[in-house]
């Protein structure tokens, strides 16, 4: 069996951080909004 | 037709949709890395498959419920339709970016290259263009109804290449490989093998059902904070 493990780690670990990190865009954005609702209170 | 807006209350309340799907995506992490054999011929990076298809499929999906959006707000004009084209057209470009970048870790070691001007390769880096574009398009157009007719058109038309990408495999000599579930013979895979593909498959689907809910959310607090601004 070949030796190539190195290249699946590394795909689960891109789509991890790809997925993590979109998730996380979401949730600043929805901070940085309440942010901006709130100083138009 | 607008939607009033949620209140912060709502907006920091966790969505249990978000939280079967975090379950569900570290489910198919764990048991694609520590529970399924590697294949004898490709090795560990046959493994790659178990994040590369689900994305793939979750592309497809998010790109063509973005036209059917796009084509019911053009018929409908309801804002809720645009705003759900918008959000599924930005998870797409999220899951498509997973596709392309998971697709040449698999090259590399299997067919000695990173990438290949191949008919599906190519189709696939010509729908994240197409996407992608779509998104810079939204944000370059001020009024909302212009661009929410702008962006169902290109949103319509750029779904036109899934149905090419799919059928590539078989339209074009391709260095892709052929479906390995999807076929009238029935699957190749083992069956070990096959119920993880069937689980990645299900988690990533639950995780754009997270994300787009979360991203219309969203998009209908910012509108609701932009109308309030205008008074």
């Amino acid at each position: 069996m070949p030796d190539n493990a190195i290249y699946y780690r590394l795909a689960y670990a891109a789509t991890l951080l790809l997925y993590a990190g979109y998730a996380l865009s979401l949730a600043w954005r929805r901070a940085r909004l309440a942010r901006r609702r709130a100083g138009h209170a | 037709m607008t939607d009033s807006p949620s209140t912060a209350a709502s907006s920091r309340r966790l969505d249990p949709v978000a939280i079967l799907a975090a379950l569900a995506v570290v489910a198919a992490y764990a048991r694609a890395i520590w529970f399924t054999p590697p294949e004898r011929v490709q090795g560990f990076a046959q493994k790659i498959l178990y994040v590369h298809a689900p994305a793939a499929w979750v592309a497809f999906l998010a790109f063509g419920l973005t036209a059917l959006a796009g084509a019911g707000w053009l018929f409908l004009k309801d804002e809720r339709l645009d705003r759900f084209a918008e959000s599924s057209a930005e998870v797409g470009v999220v899951f498509t970016t997973a596709v392309l970048v998971t697709g040449p870790l698999w090259g590399r070691p299997i067919w000695g290259t990173w990438w290949t001007w191949d008919a599906r390769l190519t189709l696939t880096l010509f729908l994240w263009f197409v996407y992608v574009g779509y998104l810079v398009l939204r944000g370059a157009i001020d009024g909302r109804e212009s661009r929410a007719r702008a962006s169902a058109v290109l949103g319509i038309l750029g779904a036109l290449l899934i149905p090419f990408i799919h059928l590539s495999v078989y339209l074009f000599r391709t260095l892709h490989p052929m479906p390995v579930v999807a076929r009238p013979e029935g699957p190749t895979m083992p069956p070990v093998m096959l119920k993880t593909f069937f689980l990645c498959f299900f988690a990533f689907t639950l995780l754009y059902v997270a994300l787009v809910r979360a991203r219309v959310a969203y998009a209908a607090d910012r509108d609701a904070v932009e109308d309030a601004a205008r008074g």
